[in-house]
């Protein structure tokens, strides 16, 4: 009897799991083209002329597409993908260039001239206003 | 004391008058840093169409091929790791692929001691025995790679690309589109080992 | 025959400018002056006949002309053959040597500026115009002569064959060349020290002139790239796009200063700056075009001796002016009535903004160059690098520009300021219902606010103007209201700007013939799949029918071009133009009876081309004014 019951448990929890991966499957199909969309977005064709791999219809991105799909189905992040990619074709796919010491410059830059400068201007005007 | 502040303040006024003197001189300075990045650039003529491979100075990625001409051999990455190897993707359908064949003939001719390793890449099996059969094989394994994945380890996008490794199996050179004499002289040869 | 004609009077301009710097050493002032002007006219009338010379090659089709030979077919329709001159590297440059010429002609014609200045300027375009020519004589010559006997030519890029990307050169180079002038007028006030009412009246009039007509050319490149790349977009942040852009934004920047422009604001050595940087940027600009550095749709046919002899034109240009700037700056302005907020300090915050987008801009074309020279690895500056910085960093320029034309000079008080605040409840509770219909989106949002903001308070003031004007005489109101105007033209571009890209909303089908499939609200009926042929092509064309629950609303007819020379198949977008939305409809590849498509729905974009439209317009409305 006890073994019956546990089989049967078993058993039930199985389907419940089944049913349960099912379900989800049908949201996560949403979520897996959005999260394509804005992935490919961001991603260079490499044999197109200033194309993203989501606007491309050339072979290259159909593969790459595909690809990534796979890997979004594994449960792999944006960023582990973009490192499969980079890795592979150099950071040159990529159209958000990367955080890191060689772009360092490049994304500090113009929030640091930003900055300075609404400083500087604020300054001048207090010393305006005190002079008056 | 009132000597030290002033000696003081006059130095700071001129240290500000120099860094608004300098500011002047900044769209200068940039034309003259923009204007020799791209000359030397130009100079460099590197082309817009071929990027500086993402694999270059990086080991050898790892891979599993099968034979072309026989379904129980297989090639891995290990076997050539400690060789010196070419590379060669290509295909029977890649006209500059046909163009460059002889070159690679010519290569293995000239150097029989190198490695020449070609990979079929998204291609049929039949076309590319016909293509291996019609140009010659300078290759001493061509390995097949219908779905492309083995290219995508190695970061093709277009054909035919050529890799050289070294003898610690890293990749020192890329070419990407046909090979020529010229790069084959000036570039291959002399990384030779 | 042409080309020899064409050849020798160019060579003939080429000498006259010399003869123009030389003329100093007449001794007769009568002779000196006569010369001197005659000279002007000799050079744009010899330029034009040059042109006009390799023009007539094009429509004669004679391929003893090397040039005619490389773009052109005898099965072109005449009129791409005629506008084919510009479509080419070296027929470009000639008309930009034309523009320049005309534009020198144009200013010699001033009566109010002193003849010490007038001539320094001209000077000053000779010898850019000498730059220029020796540029196109030395390595881009249009006349070269075919060594090959040849009965047909090699055909023009049938992407080419296109009524806006025709006349896209001249109307973008009116803009671009015409900023010679400004440089050359910033340069003769430095070394004449010389920066008074009547220079800044009369580079203002040629700064607007300019700038309107820049925007012109890029609003028609955007515009061509929407309807026939079929990407669905009009703005990639293409490294050409950039190129463009920098000019407008330093233009910008300049007009508005100008504008705002009285003896006690006047930033003399800012004016000057901005004056040289917007020629260097063109030339800089027309460098990355040409030299093959870059990868985009747009570049010329490539060379790497070209490039290296534009950069150095660029570095002589530039590198001269900033120098004689470094050297020569005007003197300081103690004057300056910076209060928190007046018109001048308005004025200051729009400028640095307008800058610091452009210096980021520039940042993000170059990087690329510096990073691979040094580390010999290529990275990409793309669309997410420029929205992350320069929208953030224009925002503040955007949301004070409504108010700015209402703020005074001396005081900081803004006249009824009270009904900003109302127009600003107004907008937040139109947002929350819009956010409420739709969906949330922070682009979206910010979009929307910055848009509804500069268009409500613009017209607000306008409304109260036009309530205390002149009724009778409403085309003296839209002049002197130009500004406020202008700044509805560009609240209207950003609402178009946001609603196009935020709210797109996309389709991706397959459809086979005589299918119909739903579309959200809307059904897409393929009809049939016609033939036709063109003059040079044959096209594919896909009759698609739209409707709208049950009610047909317009045709929609993509295409697929095969041009036979070129052997290039193209692909055009159909698009039904709507006022509220664009329906934008793609024909892709056909598979097993069934062809793939791509469908687009494009809320407001056409109040972007409208809002343009208005910003030109009152641009170059304000060129009437005193």
């Amino acid at each position: 009897m006890k073994l019956f019951l546990s089989y049967n448990k078993f058993f039930l929890i199985c389907i419940f799991l089944i049913l349960r991966v099912d379900i989800s499957f049908s949201f996560d199909e949403e979520i897996i083209e959005k999260d394509l969309k804005e992935i490919t977005g961001k991603l260079r064709c490499m044999t197109c002329q200033n194309q993203t791999i989501y606007d491309s219809d050339a072979d290259f991105s159909k593969d790459i597409k595909k690809i990534i799909k796979q890997k979004l189905i594994e449960g792999k992040s944006k960023k582990e993908i973009n490192e499969f990619l980079v890795k592979r074709y150099g950071e040159y796919i990529l159209f958000e260039p990367q955080f890191n010491q060689s772009n360092l410059f490049l994304w500090i830059f113009p929030f640091f001239i930003f900055i300075i400068s609404a400083l500087l201007l604020a300054r001048r005007i207090k010393k305006n206003n005190v002079t008056k | 004391m009132d000597w030290c502040f002033y000696y003081d303040k006059l130095r700071f006024i001129g240290t500000i008058k120099k860094m608004k003197k300098i500011i002047f001189l900044l769209p200068l300075l940039t034309v003259l840093i923009v204007t020799s990045f791209l000359l030397i650039f130009l100079l460099q003529e590197k082309n817009s169409n071929k990027p500086p491979s993402a694999l270059l100075n990086k080991d050898l990625p790892e891979f599993k091929i099968i034979n072309l001409f026989n379904n129980n051999e297989f090639l891995k990455s290990s076997d050539i790791k400690k060789k010196q190897s070419i590379i060669n993707f290509f295909a029977s359908w890649c006209s500059p692929c046909k163009e460059e064949h002889p070159l690679l003939i010519k290569l293995k001719n000239s150097h029989k001691n190198l490695l020449i390793i070609g990979i079929n890449h998204k291609d049929k099996k039949i076309n590319a025995i016909k293509f291996i059969n019609n140009e010659g094989n300078p290759y001493d394994f061509v390995g097949q790679d219908s779905d492309g994945k083995i290219g995508l380890e190695f970061g093709v996008f277009g054909l035919p690309e050529t890799f050289l490794t070294d003898r610690s199996g890293k990749i020192i050179f890329k070419q990407l589109g046909p090979l020529t004499d010229t790069i084959i002289n000036n570039e291959i040869i002399p990384l030779l080992q | 025959m042409f080309s020899q004609i064409g050849f020798i009077f160019l060579i003939c301009a080429y000498i006259a400018n010399f003869f123009i710097i030389g003329s100093y050493k007449i001794n007769s002032y009568f002779i000196r002056e006569k010369f001197f002007y005659f000279s002007i006219y000799f050079i744009f009338i010899s330029t034009l006949i040059s042109f006009f010379s390799l023009m007539g090659n094009y429509i004669i089709s004679d391929f003893s002309n090397y040039n005619v030979f490389q773009n052109s077919h005898s099965s072109k329709p005449l009129i791409y053959k005629i506008t084919g001159t510009w479509g080419n590297h070296e027929g470009s440059m000639l008309l930009w040597l034309l523009i320049m010429s005309a534009y020198t002609l144009l200013f010699s014609f001033n009566k109010v500026l002193d003849n010490e200045t007038k001539k320094l300027t001209i000077i000053f375009q000779s010898l850019l115009f000498i730059g220029f020519c020796s540029f196109i004589i030395l390595t881009s010559n249009p006349f070269l002569i075919n060594t090959l006997s040849v009965s047909e030519g090699l055909g023009l890029n049938p992407i080419l064959q296109d009524p806006a990307l025709a006349i896209h050169p001249p109307v973008l180079y009116t803009g671009y060349v015409g900023f010679s002038l400004i440089l050359s007028l910033a340069l003769s006030s430095l070394i004449n020290k010389k920066l008074d009412i009547q220079w800044i009246k009369v580079t203002k009039k040629w700064a607007i002139f300019c700038w309107s007509m820049l925007t012109g050319g890029i609003a028609l490149g955007a515009y061509w790239a929407y309807y026939e790349l079929g990407w669905g977009g009009w703005w990639f942040w293409d490294p050409v796009e950039n190129i463009s852009l920098m000019p407008w934004i330093a233009g910008l920047a300049l007009v508005h200063s100008l504008l705002i422009a009285k003896e006690d604001n006047l930033i003399k050595r800012w004016v000057i700056f901005l004056s040289i940087l917007c020629f260097s940027l063109s030339v800089f600009g027309t460098f990355l075009v040409r030299s093959g550095i870059l990868t985009s749709v747009h570049t010329f046919a490539s060379d790497a001796s070209r490039g290296i002899f534009i950069l150095l034109l660029f570095l002589v240009i530039a590198g001269f002016s900033f120098l004689l700037f470094a050297i020569k700056t005007p003197e300081k302005n103690n004057n300056l009535n910076l209060l928190f907020i007046n018109k001048t300090s308005v004025l200051l915050i729009n400028n640095l903004v307008m800058i610091i987008a452009c210096a980021t801009i520039f940042l993000g074309t170059v990087y690329p160059i510096i990073i691979e020279v040094i580390m010999n690895k290529r990275i990409s500056v793309g669309a997410p690098y420029y929205n992350s910085t320069v929208l953030p960093i224009l925002l503040p320029g955007l949301l004070l520009m409504s108010v700015a034309p209402a703020l005074s000079f001396q005081t900081n008080r803004l006249p009824n300021a009270k009904n900003y605040l109302y127009i600003i409840i107004l907008i937040s509770f139109l947002l929350v219902v819009f956010v409420f219909v739709t969906s949330f989106n922070v682009w979206g949002i910010f979009g929307l606010f910055t848009g509804l903001w500069i268009l409500f308070a613009s017209l607000y003031l306008c409304i109260k103007n036009y309530l205390v004007s002149n009724k009778k005489k409403f085309f003296h109101f839209l002049k002197t209201n130009n500004a406020l105007i202008a700044h509805l033209g560009v609240g209207l571009l950003i609402l178009g700007i946001t609603f196009s890209s935020v709210y797109k909303v996309e389709y991706q089908n397959n459809i086979g013939i005589g299918e119909e499939i739903n579309l959200g609200e809307y059904i897409l009926k393929f009809e049939s799949l016609d033939v036709t042929e063109g003059k040079n092509f044959q096209s594919l064309t896909g009759n698609f029918s739209l409707f709208k629950n049950d009610r047909f609303l317009h045709k929609i007819l993509p295409e697929k071009r095969y041009y036979h020379v070129s052997k290039i198949i193209t692909t055009e977008a159909g698009i039904y133009h709507h006022p509220i939305q664009d329906f934008y409809l793609i024909l892709g590849e056909q598979q097993n009876n069934k062809w793939s498509i791509k469908f687009y729905q494009n809320p407001l974009i056409n109040f972007i081309w409208i809002g343009v439209f208005i910003m030109i317009s009152s641009g170059l409305l304000g060129l009437l004014k005193k």
